[in-house]
This record gives C-alpha cells, structure tokens and sequence, in this order.
C-alpha cells in the first residue's frame, strides 16, 4: 500500500465522541456509570426534551440531518414526519437485530451503554407521540439482553420510564423482545411480523410503510439503534455542534465495525465524510495498516450485502452519499478488509452462501435464486464448474436484481460506476444482496472463476481468515 | 377475476392504450378486463394478496421511470402507466418461472394436476424450454397426510400460501402453516395436530400446483377423462354452486364455482366429497317388497308400481284419502317435488304431507316471513341478529359468509342462543338463553331493559335488522320459534328474515306445496285450484308430529316416506319408532335402504344428486339448477317418474308428456322463477323467487314451564358429520362423526363430579341415556348439549314432541 | 382413350411373367412369410424394469393421446411396502381394444416411462368382442420379458418373442434428453430382444453422457 497522505489535520484533532463515550467506561452500563460518565449528561437530553414540544424535537433532529444508520441512511427527522397523521396509538421500534457479518456496532451499543439507547428510544417516543417503545434485541446477544433488561429495570425505577415521566404527563413504556435467530427480521416490515408474533417475512412496501402501517398496522417508526443512540447526544449539544462533525450533508459520527485483514479491527467512531477509507485501514488510531504489510485486494464498505470496492476506492471518504455514487454503500457500517491472500471465489461463495441460508423463503427469486447461486458457486469451488457456468450465474443473479448491479469503477477495464442502490423482482432487498458479491467478484476476478472452471482446482486458496466451510 | 361494476372509473395506460379500471381496484385485475392477461400464482381474488410468488410482475411507471412492481399488490389509480409486456416484463416472468421449476419435481406423469396445473399452463408460455438448473432438486418425504382428507407432498409446492392463507382468513382454521426458511421452507401442520378443518378440500382446489390433493380423487382419473357439468350441492341448504365431474359414469369430484352471491367459490367438506354415496354398493338399484318370508327382496317396477297403487287405492276406498300420509320430499327436485304435491293433493287428496320432519321451521313462517338474501345478511355494514343453529356445523358456507362479512366488512353480529357455536368469536356479542327463554331475553333486548348493554344497543340501533332464523335446539318446540320471530316482527317492524333451514331443498318443497294446508306457490287450501289440478283436499292435515301421531294410533293406511329417514332424523326417536310399526303400510322412496327404510313394506329406488336433472331452492329463495351427468345403478328413476307412474295407476294423469320439464312448465303458473327459466336463459347464480313475504303468520303463545332447580335444559343439535345415511355411505366422511357425548359446563359439571370422559346418566321425564359427559367452554351454565344422529346413544328417546322444553338429571353413573 | 391407361400394369405383369417388372408379389401366406419392416407397429407389450417392477405409472397419457380413444387406463396408489411400480401411482387398470386400434404408435410416443411399445404380432384374430379388449394381465411381459400367447395369437407366422417384442421407436426426445430431439432411435432398454441401435444412431452415446451427468449429479447431491 502506499504511504502517501493520510489527512493529516483530520488525525490530530480530536474525534468527538458522540455515542462510544462510555464503551471504556467500566460501569457505563449503570444508571450510575450513565449519568457520571461520556461525553454528556445521563437523561439530561430527556429532561430538556420535556421542556420542549414534541413537534420541536422532531424540528431539531430534522435540523440536525441526522442520517438514520441502519443501512439505508434516510434522515430520521423526516422518518418521523411521515407517521400518518392524526392516527393513534403509534410506535417506536428500535431494531437491535443487527446480523449482517462484520457488524457488530449496535451490539457494543447495547451491552456498553444501554442508558443511552433508552434515553434516545424515550426521546423518539416523546417526538412522535408514542404510547410504547418495543426494543427488538437479536435473539444471540444474550448479554445485550440481559444489560438491557437490567438498565430498563432501573429506568423504570428512576421514573424515567413509565407513568408521568420525570413529574410530566408524558408516559411511555419500553418492551423488550428478542429475535429468534433471523437476519431477515433485520428488514423492518420483518421486524414488524417478528414483533406481532408472526413469521419474521416482509411486508411488501407498497402499501405496508412502517410509518403509515406498521406494527398492528399502527404508524410505527422502526430506527436503527445507533441511529437512536445518538439523540442524548444531539440534545445534550445541540445542533450546531452536531452539524460540526462530518460533513454539510452527512453530518455526525458513524460506527464503524472494522474486520478482516487489518492490524486491529474493532469498532471505531468516525466522523462522516471527512474520514477516508484510507485512513480507517492505515491510521494507528483505527485499523494500523493491512496485516502483515501485505496488499489490499478487496474490501466490503458496508456490510455483506454491499457491492465490493477495490484499492480504486480506498479514498473515498466514509459517506453514504459518495459511496453510494461510487456503486456501493455504506450500510450497516462493517467493513471488511481482504488481502491478496483472499481467494475471490471462496470469498463470494462464503458470502452468497450466508445470503441463501438467511432467506425468509417468502418470495420465489430470493427462496429459489440464492440457492441456486450458492450451489454454483460450490460446484465452481469444488472443481466443477461448466464454462457456462458464469453467464448462468449472471443470469440468475439478473433474474432477482434485473439490470446493471451496482458496481465500483474499474478504469484500467473501462468500468463506470453503477450507483447504488440495485433494482429488485423480490419483497425486500435481501435477495438481491446476494448478488453484489457475485458481480463484484466476476467484474473483477473472472479469471480466477475461470481458473477454478477451466484447470479444475478443486483445492481453494483460503486467506488466513476464512478456514471454515 | 370477479365481475364487477364499475362505479369510479378511472383511465390507465396499459401497454400504450388507455384503458378504463375501476379506481382502487388491483392492477392485476384491471388488466385482465381490459386484455391483457398476467400470469399469477399466489394471487386469488377472494383472498387478500401477499405479491409473494412474483409471477405477476409488471412495468409500473412510477414517475422515476419504469419499476418491477408485482400487480397483485398495486391499487389502480388514475393517470397510471403500466407496461405488462415489455422486455424486462418477459424476462422478469421468465425469471420467476425458472426459480419455481427449480426445484419442482417434474413428475407431472403421476400428478393428479398434471393436465389442469396453472404452473404446467404457465411453464409453456414463459422460462426457458429447458432447465439450467443441473443440480439435485430438493426431496421430501412424498405425500403426507395433513388430514383424513387432504394430502401434501412438499416436493411440488411453490409456497404461493394459498392454501395458508385460506386456512387463516376464511376458514378461520389456522391449522396449516410455513415451517423453516428459506430453500427449506416448506407448508406444515403443528406436529401432532392435523388439519382437521370443514374446509380443508378448498385448500385442494386453490392449490396452483398439485401439492395437496384430495384422497377422494387421488389418481381416480386425469383432467382430460372429466365430463362436467354445472349444479348446486345439495348437501344443505344453503345452495353452494359446483361443478360435478364424472368419468364413465361415475361421479369423482365436486369444485365450487365462484358464486357472488353464494359461495364464492368454497365449498364445505361434507358437500365436497359427500357425492361418493352416489358411488356407494349400498346403493338401490331396484324396487323392493317384502314377501312373505319377511324380508325385502328385489322386484320388478312394475310389481312394484302395481302393489303400491293398490294399497294406496284401498286406503282412498277404505277410510278415505286423508289416512294416507306423505312425509319428507326435502331431498327432492322442484320438480319432483311439485309432482309428488299434485299426486298426494290433487290425485289421492291428502293433506296429510309434510316435507320437514318436525326439525324445521313451520311453513307458515318460510313462506310468510319477509326475506332476506345471503347477500343482505352479509351487506357491508349490516346488523345481523342471528338466532339460528351452529351455522359452522350446519350450513358452513353461510358461517363463511357471516365470518368474512364480520371480519372483513363490519357486519355486526348479535347472537342469541342456548350455547355459544361457531360463529360466536366472530359474533360482536353473543347472549345465551336458556332454552324456552329466548322470546323473553330477546324482548329484554329489543326494549332496553336488558343487562346485555351492548348487544341491545346494536339491536336497538339497526336500522335495517337482519334476522338468521332457525331452530338451535331440536328439544325445544318449534312454537317458542314461531313466537320469537312474531316478537321480532311485533318490535322491529321492518326486519328481514333469513331462514337457517336444514334440508337442501326444503324451501322448494314447500313452495310445491309439500306441507299441510298448503298448495303450490304458497296458496292455502282456500284459495283457487292450481292450474292443471283437478281437486284439492277437502280438509287441512297434519305436519310430521301429527302424521306420526296418527300412524302410531293406526290412523294412517300408507305412510309413504319421500326420500325420508323418520327413525333417524326425527327429534322424538320413540313416537317415530311407534309411527312406522303402527302404519299399515309402509313405503319408502329411497336410493338406499336406510333405518326406516328397514321397516318398509315397499322400497321404490329413487335416483339421486347429479342423477336427474331439474332445479333446487336454497333457503334464500335462490333457484338453481340441478344438472344430470350420470345415470342412476340399476333401474332406480327419478322421484318425478315414479309419481307419474304412481298417478297412471291410481287413474290420473301428472300432465308428463316427456320429461320433468312439462312439470316445471306447469310450475311456471305459480313460480315466477320457472317462468324466468322456462325461458332457456342461461340459469347461472340462479333465479330468486320472491322473498317479501306473504300474509300467513300465525302467532304462538309458549307457557314454559319454570326450571327446575334440579335439572338441566337438553339443547339438542348437530355436527357436521353425524351417522346419516348420506355420510355413512360417503367412503370418505364415514368414519368422521364424532362419538355421542353430553356436554356441559364446567359449573355444572363440578358438583356432579364430571371430568374428562365420566360415564354419566342423562334421564328425562321419558327416557334415559348413559353417554360420556364433557366439560365444553361454550356451553352456559343450566344447559346440557347433545348432539342429534350421533352413534348409537339415542338423544332422541329423551323428549317428546309437543313438549316445550325437555328437562334433564345428569347423574354419574 | 385415358381409361385404358390404367391397364398398361397389367398387360405388363402379363406380358413379363418371371421377369423384374413382372415379379410375383403374392406369397403363399402363412405358409411362407415375409420378413417384417423394421418399424412395424404390432400389438402392444406393457414393460417391465429389469427387477420386475412395471413400468407402467398409470399417468393415461396412451390414453389420452389415443385418437381411435381405444386405451383405457385407470391408476392408483402404490402400496409402499410392496410397490407394483416406482413411484406413488401405478397402472391399476390397463386396457386396449383391438377392435379399434389403428396401431398408430402415438401411445408410444405419449408414454413418459416407456412402458408401453409395439410388438410385430399382427396375427391375431378373435371370435369375440370381449377377446379383443387386452387387459393388463394379457398386455403385460413377464419377468423374462417374454409376452403372454393369447390362445387366438398365432406365433408361429415368423413371430419371434426375442426379436420382435423390444424394439420400439419414436421420433421426440425420450426421457427429456436433447440428444435425442428428432432421431428415431431404439431403445438400449433392458427386457427382451434388445437391438443395438441402427446405423447412425446415438442412443448408446447420448445414455452413456446421460449416465455420466446422472453421476456427476449424485455426487453434487452430497453437499
């Protein structure tokens, strides 16, 4: 890699931390460890929250642009004043069933500073007009589950939950629920069926929007926990200092889950736009170079249901705008770094595979296709392959997403970017996830598939980091 | 896709052209009325669209260009542009069809679909000719039983949820539903408990592929073999539309057809498969007559014929036409049962002819209540005071009906009755009388004065009150019904009525003039003579309790049964046992030899459903056709033909030139419906007659007595399947009918010590049984529930006719 | 004088008696018989597998295909533990009427398991109706392969069980195989009288791949 500039000014000046101020904190999962510790004051934001009008939080948060960090990045100000009008009761979900691989911020979130998320729950709650707040914790995280619990009890006990909330008429209760061990329940309408004790299936968007039909087919706003988590924060300080973080139109700090082949992954928090990739994989405060000095081949910007980018992209900045532009997106915020040690076709395969076992099996292309591409991709590895193999794989995988799939720009190719997102035959954008590593690799790394086809190899190169089958 | 007005027009671009749709309704939909056909698989219009299959993707242009958008999920409206064959249409349908042809197993060869299959039909038109899948399709254990009656086999299943979401919203049986994800999602019961609903052969015929099929049909015969035709059930009364389904004369299977105005469709699995009687070896296929030696043995029709004129002109000469006695005629066509009514009235001049069997309601009050239709009762908005027998149990397709109107189009339903049924969770309230009590709860009701808040307030505040009438409780007097519905009509001048009647055609029947004091077309005995009718009878007979009362004292001479069962189906077992061995002679018009039939001197073989052709009458009114596909077993005729034959004897002439139709030519005099059909229009959903009521109700004033505080009430009713003679011989629904037990509540029962399966006493003034007793949550406190024609426990021998209400001791025994 | 031209055949057989253009075509039937056409369409054998399973599924496709409507076939439930035929559904009732058949071969074409294929039997005469209508029973071959004689089936006319029983053709592809889209092709199946293929044909080739990639197939199915 070259070692040519990291943005220097970017590096020394201290990052705000806005919603990791307590993940080193040793009791910051307490009432007390919240309101002693971090970067503001425990419940204060709810405090002054009640002071104002519910109609002047949702402005603030709508001021504030703040991006909802689940995926898709849509402002959730704007969310929230899409809730049907004069319709009641409504609800709030905070969607805690983080699965995709790589990610794993919204459960730091959870187990480190789950004060934080109920305040910015209650704080939604109040803006919205919400009779209940429902937190959907992954069925997996059972330390998650139990940090929460224990917060909600004190909260509760703190009357900051409950009836008449700190001596107002605003009352609200939280319920926790569990997942049941689905990624598709990450989708909110599955989340929705998940919560009404249904299968976890998608509702079909037209008609069902959350915020005019959701849960009992009540408005409901489902926001991503770090999306929430950021509220306290954004009250305790305001907009103008919020809005001095990141860019003009990306505005904020984001998590970002780091992993594979890096010196050090983690989660960090970054600011948006004004971080580049670059920087996250080599500066010494977040990834510390590629393992063992080797190059990049490939990276995931955002999640594993994001296309690929290459050594091209590495600096873009972390803003889902750009990188959306740039035929990928930033996603559930988990990058995946691969060395040139990764073998492209194991890697797709690994990827696709998790894809086809995660489909809820409601609608034909994604119940049927992702299979179908899991197994191609399995009889490639394993020295089976046809010749006609590709085109069949990029046929199917044409058939779930039809039309150019996002893509990165490949100029020594001639490739333009395909921006994101990709166009869809399917429910929810599930099926065609399993299609961006198929095209990402095949745009790439066709020679390596035809490698495996033409010489047989049925023995695959296996990174360091992927040995399981 | 179903027919509709179009009220809010609206014009669309499809494929270029601008095209009319109604505003709001499915895109899917307003294609197809307008040409252009998109092929579905998960989408049917009676249930709610889910857009899972994906087949029926189409170009929606969305104001950021054309967007894949499945048309079963999108409402039309105005000024929208759809392209339903572009290039990425095709490839899009092209693409779905593969993904299910993946892994369907192509064993088409074996498939009882293979022939009529919408995914065969569509594999034709769209996705490649040949399959790239190369890989092992998925395997599954092939077909498992999901029911007595319904077969899955997982390997052919598209998981369209058709048959799921028919078991959740319509049949209100969610019994049936998706287990695991993804590729290995599959349809499934809950281990151990099937899906044992009345509906589950609906499932079979919504299924788009062959996964679930029926055992009655199972490999009976390939779509190409069947031979169809159009009728109605005739199984209840409610008139459910179908197609029968023959090969080489044999009946195999029934579909409903999509009625609007009856039943969409759907039919009941007692109608469904209730047709394999008709295939049944038990069947008559020759007269009857016991000779000397005491048994029935076969002869000859015209023995047959001859013995039963002259034992039927030897009563007219003995003690006059009135000691011969006609009971039943329910099972009958119009026609049959229009010509059994001018042999009984107008040939031998009795009027001693009954169609019911002392379990229905009074002809006076069928022909004289002020209608009201199916549809009425289930209009958008209704209040519906429901006050009949358990309709799930009963008349199924009518609870469908009610249930969607309830759950789907805010039909109020207020039910009273002796016990919750059914419909009750449907029911916007639901009160219990205690039997003998129903005319003074519902007068509390429909003044105000009662403690059911609610449900007096719906009543009181229906503008335009919808009553389901019939009788809930065979143990109670049909005089308590005959006096609630005076009730009603003295406080809610302007209700309609509904009447829940039990046999298929017992408003045809009566309409014919099967019912004493009553000639064709509603007219009494004081009116004018028929047309073509030479006489009518002197004086008024009886209804079934009199005729049997008669028979059991001697009085009757012949006591011919028309297609009736007296031993098993009416209520007082003991009178009707007394009846058939006091009758002199005794004839029975039967296609089988049943109980009463047992004890016939005389055994005609009659023909039966979809063995003669003619028209039915469902309790609304509605008149359908009956269409003929196959001949009757033997030399077994219609009922029509042997009253021809019967009238030749005795001396008459029915006016038969050549078929039933000289009869229903006849009937046009008095049946406006006939004259609609005498037109040879084409008879679809059928003809109404007129439902506005004539001016023939009585009033009835019931003393009953006060209960004991010993004893409990008897409600005495029926289940689905029971021991008919009908369902006994329907290889599939033979083994279904429950075991008899009393039921009671649970505050009942634990001062008697009852739990579980106790063995217990059920004693009446008359009789007494021993029956297992259970705990039923729908039963109220004071009652005890037993079910009529269950096994061997005769529920019957407990009461007696003319008794208000029957009282009775439950003791352990 | 165009009428006359119609006997120049005949004045030339009279004229040429024991040359080529007046060659005798009348053999001493039955006496001496001619050798049968390849493709012969005879009356029908119902087939076995080679455990004995038959391979009739009942499927009425014969059936259905029949344009004379001579073949009557009814199916019905395998018993698992003691199954006629593999699969759910076997032939339960097999019938063709002899008095109609026009031995077109469609049935054969129609059949998906290749159950049912044409002998070269045409010597059989009956003397009554019921005779002509061939059950299953009479229909079916037995575990050798060989048909059942009907007493009224003369089988000494130059009818041989073991040549003339198997070989059956038909002209679409057989078994869902593209190599055999349009050839006529005789079958490699197991049974009596087994031909090798005609000149030009690609059975053996084309079942040989198939076999292969039914192979290749089992091996995938592990994963």
């Amino acid at each position: 890699m070259s070692d040519t500039a990291v943005d220097t000014q970017e590096s020394t000046q201290e990052v705000p931390k806005v919603v990791s101020s307590r993940f080193d904190v040793d009791d910051g999962h307490t009432l007390h460890g919240y309101t002693q510790s971090g970067s503001f004051e425990g419940y204060a934001a709810l405090r002054r929250a009640l002071t104002m009008t519910p109609g002047a939080v949702s402005e603030l948060v709508k001021d504030a642009t703040l991006l909802g960090r689940g995926g898709a990045g849509f402002p959730a100000g704007v969310k929230w004043g899409f809730c049907a009008p004069d319709v009641w009761p409504r609800y709030v979900v905070a969607n805690g069933d983080e699965s995709e691989p790589g990610t794993y911020k919204d459960r730091l979130l959870m187990e480190r500073d789950p004060h934080q998320l109920i305040e910015g729950s209650l704080i939604a709650a109040y803006a919205i007009g919400a009779a209940q707040v429902f937190l959907y914790v992954r069925g997996e995280m059972p330390h998650a589950q139990e940090r929460i619990a224990a917060a909600l009890n004190e909260a509760y006990e703190a009357n900051f939950i409950g009836k008449n909330i700190l001596g107002t008429d605003f009352s609200v209760d939280i319920v926790l629920t569990f997942g049941a061990g689905a990624y598709i329940v990450g989708e909110e309408t599955a989340l929705i069926e998940s919560l009404e004790g249904n299968r976890g299936m998608p509702r079909l968007k037209p008609p069902f929007f959350p915020a005019a039909k959701g849960l009992y087919m009540m408005p409901t706003i489902v926001n991503n926990i770090e999306t929430l988590s950021n509220l306290p924060w954004l009250l305790s300080h305001g907009v103008r200092e919020y809005r001095s973080i990141g860019t003009e139109a990306s505005p904020g700090t984001r998590l970002i889950a780091l992993s594979g082949d890096v010196e050090r992954p983690g989660v960090y928090e970054v600011p948006q736009g004004t971080t580049t990739f670059r920087e996250l994989f080599e500066s010494e405060r977040y990834g510390g170079g590629i393992r063992g000095g080797r190059e990049l081949k490939m990276f995931i910007p955002g999640g594993a249901s994001a296309p690929w980018f290459f050594p091209e992209q590495v600096d873009l900045p972390l803003e889902g705008r750009v990188v959306g532009a740039e035929g990928s997106m930033l996603g559930s915020g988990a990058v995946v770094v691969m060395d040139d040690t990764t073998d492209a076709v194991r890697a797709c395969w690994r990827l696709v595979r998790f894809f086809a076992r995660e489909s809820c099996g409601k609608c034909t292309p994604c119940r049927e296709g992702t299979v179908w591409e899991e197994r191609i991709l399995r009889r490639i590895l394993d020295g089976q392959g046809r010749p006609s193999d590709l085109d069949l794989l990029l046929d199917v995988a044409d058939n779930i997403s039809p039309g150019p799939y996002p893509l990165a720009a490949h100029p020594e190719a001639g490739l333009e970017a395909v921006p994101f997102p990709p166009r869809q035959t399917t429910i929810c954008p599930l099926g065609p996830s399993s299609v961006a590593p198929i095209t990402s690799a095949i745009s790439r790394f066709r020679h390596e598939f035809e490698g495996k086809i033409n010489r047989k190899d049925s023995i695959p190169v296996t990174s360091a980091g992927v040995t399981s089958v | 896709m179903r027919d509709i007005e179009i009220t809010e027009p609206v014009e669309i671009t499809l494929n270029g052209e601008l095209v009319t749709a109604q505003n709001g309704e499915l895109l899917i939909d307003a294609c197809e009325r307008n040409g252009s056909y998109i092929p579905r698989f998960c989408y049917h219009s009676r249930l709610t669209p889910v857009g899972m299959c994906r087949m029926c993707l189409v170009e929606v242009d969305t104001g950021r260009g054309p967007a894949l958008q499945p048309s079963c999920m999108i409402p039309v409206s105005d000024g929208m542009g759809v392209d339903t064959e572009s290039d990425g249409v095709a490839k899009a349908q092209d693409g779905v069809l593969e993904f299910l042809l993946a892994n369907h197993p192509l064993d088409c060869p074996v498939c009882d679909k293979g022939g009529e299959c919408p995914l065969q039909d569509q594999a034709y038109a769209y996705g490649p000719g040949e399959s790239r899948f190369v890989e092992e399709k998925r395997h599954n254990e092939k077909p498992i039983p999901i029911s007595e009656l319904v077969l899955l086999d997982r390997e052919r299943c598209i998981l369209c949820d058709r048959c799921t979401r028919f078991a959740d919203e319509v049949a209100g049986d969610p019994l049936i539903h998706f287990i695991h994800r993804g590729s290995h999602t599959e349809v499934n019961t809950f281990p151990g408990e099937p899906f044992a609903s009345y509906f589950s052969g609906n499932t079979v015929q919504i299924c788009p592929v062959g996964a679930l099929t029926a055992s009655p049909y199972r490999f009976k015969a390939r779509p190409w073999d069947l031979e169809e035709t159009e009728s109605t059930c005739t199984r209840c009364s409610v008139g459910c539309r179908v197609v029968v389904e023959s090969s080489r004369n044999k009946v195999l299977r029934l579909q409903g057809v999509d009625s609007d105005p009856v039943n969409w469709s759907w039919l009941c699995d007692k109608g469904r498969f209730g047709f394999q009687a008709g295939n049944s070896g038990n069947r008559l296929s020759r007269p009857l007559q016991r000779c000397e030696s005491g048994e029935l043995s076969e002869v000859g029709w015209n023995t047959a014929l001859d013995s039963a004129a002259s034992v039927i002109s030897a009563a007219i000469a003995g003690r006059g036409p009135q000691s011969v006695a006609v009971l039943g005629g329910a099972r009958l066509t119009n026609e049959s049962a229009y010509s059994w009514a001018k042999l009984a009235k107008d040939v031998i001049g009795t009027d001693n002819v009954d169609c019911q069997l002392g379990d229905g309601l009074p002809a006076e009050l069928v022909l004289g209540l002020p209608g009201a239709s199916i549809d009425e009762v289930c209009e958008p908005g209704a209040t519906v005071l429901y006050l009949g027998p358990d309709a799930k149990e009963e008349l199924p397709i009518l609870y469908l009906r009610l249930r969607h109107a309830a759950d789907f189009d805010g039909v109020k339903i207020v039910e009273v009755g002796p016990t919750l049924t059914g419909l009750s969770p449907y029911a916007a309230e639901s009160v219990t009388a205690v039997p003998g009590e129903t005319p003074s709860v519902l007068a509390a009701l429909l003044d105000g004065t009662s403690e059911h808040v609610e449900a007096s307030a719906l009543l009181r505040n229906a503008s335009d009150l919808k009553v389901v009438i019939g009788r809930a409780n065979l143990a109670e007097d049909e005089a308590i019904t005959v006096q609630t519905a005076d009730l009603i009509r003295e406080s809610v001048p302007g209700a309609t009525f509904l009447p829940a009647l039990r046999r298929a055609n017992v408003r045809g029947a009566l309409e014919a003039g099967l019912a004493p004091g009553f000639l064709p077309g509603g007219a009494t005995l004081a009116g004018t003579l028929p047309t073509g009718w030479q006489s009518m009878p002197a004086e008024r007979g009886g209804g079934a309790a009199e005729i049997l009362e008669d028979a059991a004292n001697g009085r009757v001479d012949v006591l011919i049964l028309l297609g009736s069962d007296p031993l098993r189906d009416f209520p007082d077992r003991s009178l009707a046992r007394r009846a058939l061995a006091g009758a002199k002679t005794v004839i029975s018009i039967d296609p089988f030899v049943n109980a009463s039939a047992e004890q016939a001197d005389l055994v005609l073989a009659a023909s039966m459903f979809s063995e003669s052709a003619g028209t039915t009458t469902s309790l609304e009114g509605r008149v359908t056709a009956l269409n003929q596909l196959v001949t009757p077993p033997g030399t077994a005729r219609d009922d029509w033909m042997i009253a021809v034959d019967l009238a030749d004897r005795l001396g008459a002439d029915l006016g038969v030139e050549t078929s039933a139709d000289d009869l229903a030519e006849e009937m046009a005099g008095f049946s406006d419906a006939h004259v609609v059909l005498g037109d040879g229009a084409p008879v679809g959903d059928g003809v109404m007659l007129d439902i506005s009521g004539r001016d023939l109700l009585t009033s009835a004033e019931v003393e009953v007595p006060p209960a004991n505080a010993y004893s409990l009430r008897l409600v005495l009713n029926r289940t689905m399947y029971d021991k008919g003679t009908l369902l006994e011989e329907s290889e599939s629904s033979a083994g279904l009918a429950g075991e008899s037990v009393v039921k009671l509540s649970a505050a009942d029962a634990a001062p008697l010590g009852v739990d579980g399966s106790t063995q217990v006493k059920v004693t009446s003034e008359h009789g007494s049984v021993t029956v297992a007793a259970t705990i039923d949550s729908r039963v109220p406190k004071g009652v005890a529930v037993m079910h009529h024609a269950l096994g061997d426990v005769d529920a019957g021998t407990l009461l007696v006719h003319g008794d208000p209400v029957c009282d009775v001791r439950v003791e352990v025994s | 004088m165009g009428y006359l031209d119609g006997f120049k055949v005949t004045l030339r057989k009279w004229a040429g008696v024991n040359t080529d253009t007046g060659r005798r075509v009348t053999t001493e039937y039955p006496e001496e018989v001619r050798p049968k056409p390849a493709r012969f369409h005879g009356r029908h054998v119902l087939n076995r597998y080679e455990d004995g399973m038959e391979k009739c599924i009942g499927c009425e496709l014969c059936a259905g295909v029949c344009p004379a409507d001579c073949i009557y076939v009814r199916g019905s439930d395998n018993d698992p533990e003691n199954p006629t035929s593999p699969g759910e559904r076997f032939g339960f009732t097999y019938e063709i009427n002899y008095l109609r058949c026009i031995h077109c071969d469609l049935c054969v074409e129609a059949c998906p398991t290749q159950a049912i294929t044409e002998s070269k039997l045409f010597e059989f005469a009956f003397t009554n109706r019921s005779d002509a209508i061939y059950t299953k029973a009479e229909l079916l071959v037995g575990d050798d392969g060989r048909p059942r004689q009907m007493p009224w089936e003369n089988w000494d006319g130059g009818f041989d069980p073991a040549q003339d029983t198997s070989g059956w053709m038909r002209a679409t592809s057989s078994g869902g195989f593209a190599e055999f889209e349009g050839l006529v092709a005789w079958a490699g199946e197991l049974g009596y009288g087994v031909r090798a293929p005609e000149g030009g044909q690609t059975s053996e080739q084309a079942g040989a791949e198939a076999a292969a990639a039914d192979a290749a197939e089992d091996e995938h199915g592990g994963h």
